[in-house]
């Protein structure tokens, strides 16, 4: 099983955890219904390094992970707020 | 019998006879024996039939890596016989033969084999009519597929699952192995070995250099597969029944070689046997596999096995060389047998091979050594990441892993001399504790003076009479693989695909190369850039029943449970959860109706323990409150309670539940049953992003409630000694109470689920019996169930989520407009909700009123609007209080407005017609539930 | 039948008939471009060269012909939908394979040996009727059963669990089956090349060139081509693909992972799955029990596998028929799954004129495959997308207007 490393538990099994989706760019303030609709539905995912929320469900701790999307490489975790 | 005397038979117990039943006949063997060794010993070749022609087949590797040891034993199917050890009573039977393993009336199938070319069933089996495939030729195709047999009447033992860390996990006890993991464990690491076979030592079992035992320090598993590798060095090791998750910080494969098998016409027979498993044979079980044997020496461990076959005493007839091996004249010419210099062109026989062609020539015999090399054991290297290259020069294969925490050692890494193997063992030993941090000396790849003999190339042109056997589980002939190339099937997952080949039980382990070569030729291009098949994993077959473990169902109970069972509740399943589902045996209609009638007329007590309870803290709970649900609670007055109403992004209703405020930072948060794992959750993601000031805690488990509804309710609790007033007045109708019931510190909120006169009571799980008790004891109190609660709330029009909703539902379509606060800039989902009113609200949940007396209907029933369907029924139940049917069902917006008549089209297929009803079928000014 | 056995055992040497011709140079221009040489693609090219008449195609295949999710999914074929627009679709579908060995000369073994979809819940029972009444109202097979029935259908199943997974009722759906997914793409590509498509294997579609609203060229690893219209079928990289060309697709890939046990005797002859245990069976005319469930939690374009899936398909499978416990697993694999929103696929127009997007097939494209390439090829023959698709277009995000199958299709496939 893969591990994953919680900024605040450590490295634990990947089934500790929970998938919460790609990090999104925010969308401003009274953007146009076709812009709101784009930014609802649409998708990251490229295939390479791609940043995504993380819960470690135990500690209900949510944080930030990069992991490569074609080699499931962890590249580094990091708690909300905190520097990278 | 061909049993040979001590001292061979070094893994055998001679004064432990073991007896078992092979095809209904009584053999012995020994302790130690595994069903091939002690068939093989009793003169018994023939294994099994093979899977299309059904031709005669017997052991070739021993190694656990062929189709045709395959057996049954008992109930268990596609057991392997060359590794499984005799045990007593053993029932063990051929497999996929008409008739008998002797006499196999499939075995004629072998006679059309000219008719039945490669791929030929993509071709025929057709007509006449479009049905004749799955009516005729299927059935047919499928009663002859398959090897053993499941029973389904068979009761397993459950697996066990496991786990183990250690520093070094060394896969393969051969001499490779030993090497490595002694030279980790003297320098310190912790390190696992494990083996697959009884005893450690591989093929120092059976050679000259000596047995071996475990290193000092070293966790030794023997009978232990590692059947997989995967992401970040955790893998499966499987014991008997045990699964073993393994995580390894450094992993040293010293899996060995897979012996090849020689291609040449009949080269399946029986009795014809890889070089290496003559000698196991001979040594360790002390089994003569024949009286007059040939040897193909492609590699110096023919000559290995020759060897050993002159110490037992079996003749040999040929020892036939295919080419030079220099540095080995002197052993061959001790043989003092005769030596041919060519390669087996043929072979004949009928159950076992009688005699083989060399250069010409028909040599009698009863056994044939065949040794024309080993390629590297690449299935788990693979799995982890080694690529398998062809090295043109050598006509090698040669496995590559460039891989942090991986290591390849031995024979597998491309050496064969024994000094080599281990100095290479050793090595790998070190680097796995460089990798650690420890201290060890880099030592230099070891020199391998014989590598360069021990594959022998063998020519693979097709015999013209076929029968040359390139996948022996798949019965898979030379021209098979050449003819599917010339179809067009020229990358070799193509050839694999519609040939099988390596698709069967060794899953190529035999076939992978040769097919590569064939290929190759074919295309014209290089083995290397034609390869093998991706290695997946098991890279031994795992049980099913290994793998399930025990399989257990977490099961959720009340701190009611006892209660219920005691007052004779029927129990539902609710997710994980246990509820009651009603009160009492007997009628359950009427038994139902009587709790809604409790509840009208009296006082009803529901368990409501699984609602999700969550506690919102901190300085900005209020706005916390805002963002996630729609309503206003930065402006709740701490001591009421309000609904809440959850959406997702894209304004679909997702949740509901009542906040009350315990303090102007404190809300306590009730959620449904089956959503409260995935608000919580998405609380704690949503303020991930806000960082507000605020702490969740999900006091689900933690925390029992009760519901005491009815006209009577309010009667019931001021009977009991407590601290909350619950008069009118003092505790109006969406308000909420901390104090003490009975004893019992509570958390007391007025709500109106039912349509009645309500009080939810929330205490710590541990003191709700007693609460509940209490309440029972405290006047006409009648517990009812989950089937009353949901007519009780359908008569008053509430909604379940999950039920009357779906992944879509907007609180427009539900009629819930009025849950949305204006005045918020901002909640999860209300920019959506405002884009799709704009967009239009196409459909609406109608509350809809049926005839008394209607029949057939049902969830999920149809609306239809000009015959056509146009929604579905959500809920719908008989009431008891109005003595018609209601429901709550999806129509279109155009038809929602109450007054309209709505077509249903019943169970039956019937169309039945209710009308439109305001959203409360029951009480519609909210006099009883708010008096 | 017998004739064609003969044919080959009486002949001297094998009789080949060349069913895949070798890749061929790349031309400078072709009428259409077709991205991924899968079975949709193929089943595209084939009615566009036999029902249309356009034989000027390429079908680029970055690797081998059908390799990807063709040769990967589970196989499973079945109409039993929740909403209208989807069961129109996928009865077309059932159709098409039922005609489809007769249609390609070659036998794509179509066994329509029914599927029965397992219920542990009420709310699934709820779930099941609405597919039933409204599967019933477009005239396919389908009925929801009891426990009695579910006994008589799969007597070998486990009934007598209790609790939270006892079985309580099923959904019958004789129109399911299976077919013989390889079988299905070499039959296409062999009709296809028979009428002049041309089939490039080995061939990456490294990105496109786009002048105002069209693809005016495809680019490749072995050079640049001309194309009058572009489709884009290929699978787990549609996301990646489309955004070559600029179109921005509300996709995410997620592996979906299955294993195959050794050949046993054929005891089981129906599709049994199961909701909530995310499980589903069916065994192989070769004996081979397939077992598959649902997506993997987490995005990835890997096709690695993990023993966690491994152990979790392994638990529903014996908890369904416990006498598995002895049945050894042979294999395990992965596939890439481009998953929409509603878990519907997108069909139809692109922002751009001449790109066709045949996208967002998640668990479910092996079933559409002749009627996604039959439509597919409507659209760019015609120019037009039929009503069938319309449900399917990419527009309907922006309009709200998804395709309500959500929390229908899990680990039904």
């Amino acid at each position: 099983m893969k591990l994953l490393t919680c900024p605040l538990n450590g490295p634990r099994n990947i089934d500790e955890f929970q998938y919460l989706g790609p990090l999104r760019p925010d969308l401003a303030e009274g953007a146009a219904d076709a812009d709101w609709a784009a930014h609802l539905f649409r998708a990251e995912n490229r295939p390479g390094p791609m940043v995504e929320w993380w819960r470690h469900t135990p500690s209900n701790t949510v944080f930030l992970a990069e992991r490569h999307t074609l080699t499931d490489t962890i590249l580094r975790t990091w708690l909300p707020g905190a520097k990278p | 019998m061909t049993r040979l005397p001590a001292p061979f038979g070094t893994r055998i117990d001679r004064t432990r006879p073991v007896s078992f039943r092979f095809e209904g006949r009584r053999v012995q063997g020994y302790a130690g024996d595994t069903i091939a060794s002690a068939l093989m010993a009793d003169g018994q070749m023939m294994l099994s039939r093979s899977f299309k022609y059904h031709r005669p087949r017997g052991a070739f590797g021993l190694a656990g890596a062929e189709a045709n040891t395959l057996v049954q034993v008992g109930a268990e199917p596609n057991v392997q016989a060359d590794l499984r050890e005799v045990a007593e009573g053993m029932e063990v039977t051929a497999q996929n033969v008409a008739g008998s393993l002797a006499f196999d009336r499939d075995a004629a199938i072998g006679l059309f084999a000219r008719f039945l070319p490669v791929g030929f069933y993509y071709r025929t089996f057709m007509g006449p009519t479009r049905q004749a495939w799955l009516r005729f030729w299927e059935p047919r195709i499928r009663a002859k597929a398959g090897l053993g047999r499941v029973d389904t009447g068979a009761r397993f033992p459950h697996g066990d699952k496991a786990h183990l860390h250690c520093d070094v996990l060394v896969v393969g006890g051969g001499p490779a192995g030993l090497a490595a993991a002694s030279e980790a464990a003297r320098g310190g690491a912790d390190v696992i070995l494990c083996d697959a076979g009884p005893e450690p030592g591989g093929s120092l079992c059976h050679a000259p250099q000596g047995a071996a035992s475990a290193p000092e320090g070293v966790r030794l598993m023997t009978r232990t597969a590692c059947t997989g590798w995967f992401a970040d060095n955790w893998l499966s090791l499987v014991q008997g029944g045990t699964l073993w998750r393994v995580r390894a910080r450094q992993v040293i494969f010293a899996v060995g070689g897979i012996e090849q098998p020689a291609v040449f016409r009949n080269n399946d027979l029986p009795g014809i046997i890889s070089a290496g498993a003559v000698r196991r044979l001979i040594r360790l079980h002390g089994v003569a596999p024949g009286r007059r044997a040939v040897v193909l020496a492609g590699t110096p461990e023919g000559l290995d096995a020759a060897e050993d076959l002159a110490a037992a005493g079996i003749a040999i007839a040929a020892l036939v060389v295919p080419r030079p091996l220099p540095g080995h004249e002197g052993r061959i010419a001790a043989l003092g047998c005769p030596v041919i210099a060519g390669r087996i062109e043929e072979a004949s026989g009928r159950a076992r091979v009688a005699r083989v062609r060399v250069a010409g020539s028909w040599v009698d015999c009863d056994c044939v050594a065949v040794s024309v090399g080993q390629a590297p054991a690449w299935q788990l290297p693979c799995q982890a990441g080694a690529v398998l290259g062809h090295d043109t020069a050598s006509e090698r294969f040669v496995l590559r892993l460039d891989r942090p925490g991986l290591h390849l050692a031995g024979t597998v890494n491309g050496y064969a001399g024994h000094a080599a193997v281990v100095a290479d063992g050793r090595r790998a030993g070190a680097a796995a504790l460089r990798a650690l941090g420890m201290s060890a000396a880099a030592e230099p790849a070891p020199k391998d003076i014989d590598a360069a003999l021990s594959f022998w190339h063998q020519p693979l042109d097709p015999h013209p009479g076929g029968k040359d056997f390139v996948d022996l589980d798949e019965d898979l002939q030379v021209a098979d693989l050449i003819n599917a190339v010339a179809e067009g099937y020229r990358e070799l997952e193509l050839v694999k695909r519609f040939t099988t080949v390596g698709m069967g039980p060794s899953q190529g382990r035999h076939s992978a190369l040769a097919t590569a070569r064939i290929v190759a030729e074919a295309t014209a291009r290089e083995v290397a850039e034609v390869g093998v098949a991706t290695a997946r994993p098991p890279a031994m077959p795992e049980a099913l029943g290994t793998l399930a473990g025990h399989g257990h169902t977490p099961e959720r109970r009340t701190a009611l449970h006892a209660r219920h069972l005691r007052l004779g509740a029927e129990m539902k399943p609710v997710g994980a959860w246990w509820r009651p589902y009603l009160y009492g045996r007997g009628d359950r209609e009427a038994l139902i109706a009587a709790e809604v009638a409790a509840v009208r007329t009296g006082v009803g007590l529901l368990d409501v323990s699984t609602l999700g309870k969550l506690e919102v803290r901190g300085a900005d709970a209020g706005e916390f409150l805002d963002r996630i649900y729609t309503m206003s609670h930065g402006t709740q007055p701490v001591g009421r309670v309000r609904y809440c109403l959850m959406l997702n992004e894209m304004g679909a209703v997702v949740d509901d539940g009542v906040a009350l405020r315990l303090a102007p930072d404190r809300f306590y948060v009730t959620a449904t049953t089956g959503a409260v794992a995935r608000v919580y959750a998405d609380m704690a993601m949503w303020n991930a992003q806000w960082g507000l000031r605020v702490d969740v805690a999900n006091l689900t488990g933690a925390f029992a409630g009760l519901n005491v509804t009815g006209p009577g309710a309010r009667d019931v609790l001021a009977r009991l000694p407590g601290d909350i007033d619950f008069s009118r007045d003092a505790f109006p109708y969406l308000s909420g109470r901390e104090g003490v019931v009975a004893g019992v510190p509570v958390r007391a909120m007025r709500i109106g689920f039912t349509g009645e006169l309500s009080y939810e009571l929330h205490c710590p799980a541990s003191h709700a019996p007693a609460l509940w008790d209490a309440v029972m004891a405290a006047g006409e109190v009648r517990p009812y169930g989950l089937e009353a609660s949901r007519i009780l709330r359908l008569e008053k029009g509430h909604i379940l989520i999950g039920q009357d909703t779906d992944a879509l539902s907007s609180p427009d379509e539900l009629g819930m407009g009025w849950a949305l606060s204006s005045k918020k800039p901002f909640h999860v989902g209300k920019r959506s909700v405002e884009m799709r009113r704009r967009l239009g609200v196409t459909r609406r949940l109608a509350a809809i009123a049926f005839p008394a007396g209607t029949r057939g209907l049902g969830e999920s029933c149809l609306v239809l609007a000009d015959g056509v369907p146009a929604g579905h029924v959500t809920s719908v139940a008989q009431s008891p209080t109005l003595g018609h049917p209601i429901a709550l069902a999806f129509v279109p917006a155009a038809l929602a407005a109450p007054g309209t008549g709505i077509a249903i089209r019943a169970r039956d297929g019937s169309t039945v017609t209710g009308t439109v009803t305001g959203h409360a079928f029951l009480d519609p000014k909210n006099t009883r539930q708010e008096g | 039948m017998v004739l064609r056995l003969l044919k080959y055992g009486l002949s001297r040497g094998y009789p080949v008939t060349g069913d895949l011709p070798p890749t061929p140079d790349l031309r400078a221009s072709y009428d259409v471009v077709i991205v991924g040489g899968g079975g949709h693609g193929l089943a595209c090219a084939h009615h566009l060269a036999k029902y249309h008449g356009i034989r000027s195609v390429a079908v680029l295949e970055k690797g081998w012909l059908a390799g990807g999710n063709t040769a990967r999914n589970t196989t499973t074929i079945r109409s039993n939908y929740m909403t209208m627009q989807s069961i129109a679709f996928y009865k077309e579908a059932v159709a098409l394979y039922e005609g489809m060995s007769e249609e390609l000369d070659f036998n794509v073994m179509f066994s329509q040996r029914g599927q029965l979809t397992l219920a542990h819940s009420e709310a699934t029972l709820r779930a099941f009727h609405l597919r039933a009444e409204t599967g019933r109202h477009m005239g396919i097979g389908i009925e929801v059963i009891g426990p009695d029935e579910v006994r008589a259908r799969v007597p070998e199943l486990n009934m007598d669990r209790g609790g939270a997974l006892e079985i309580i009722g099923g959904l019958w759906h004789p129109d399911g089956g299976t077919a013989r997914h390889d079988a299905v793409a070499w039959g296409y590509a062999r009709e296809a090349s028979r009428r002049g498509v041309e089939i490039h294997q080995r061939t990456a579609v490294t990105g496109f060139g786009v002048t105002g609203d069209r693809v005016t060229q495809v680019q490749t690893d072995r050079g640049v081509i001309n194309a009058g219209a572009v489709l884009i079928a290929c699978g787990g990289m549609n996301y990646d693909m489309a955004l070559r060309a600029g179109v921005d697709l509300p996709i995410r890939c997620f592996p979906l992972q299955a294993m195959v046990t050794e050949p046993v005797k054929p005891w089981l002859h129906t599709l049994v799955s199961s909701v909530s245990l995310h499980t589903y069976l069916v065994q192989s005319s070769r004996g081979e029990v397939v077992i598959g469930g649902g997506s993997d939690p987490y995005q990835l374009y890997s096709t690695r596998s993990t023993l966690d899936l491994k152990e979790h398909l392994a638990e529903g499978a014996v908890h369904l028929f416990p006498f598995l416990r002895g049945l050894k697993v042979l294999r395990q694999w992965a596939g890439i799954t481009d998953m929409t929103p509603d878990y519907s696929p997108i069909m139809g127009a692109s922002p751009l004129d001449n790109l066709w997007l045949d996208c967002g097939w998640g668990t479910w494209g092996f079933k559409a495959t002749p009627v996604a390439g039959k439509r597919m090829a409507e659209c760019i023959a015609t120019g037009r997308v039929p009503e069938v698709l319309a449900p399917f277009a990419l527009s309907r995000f922006a309009r709200f207007d998804l395709v309500n199958e959500m929390g229908a299709t899990a680990a039904s496939h």
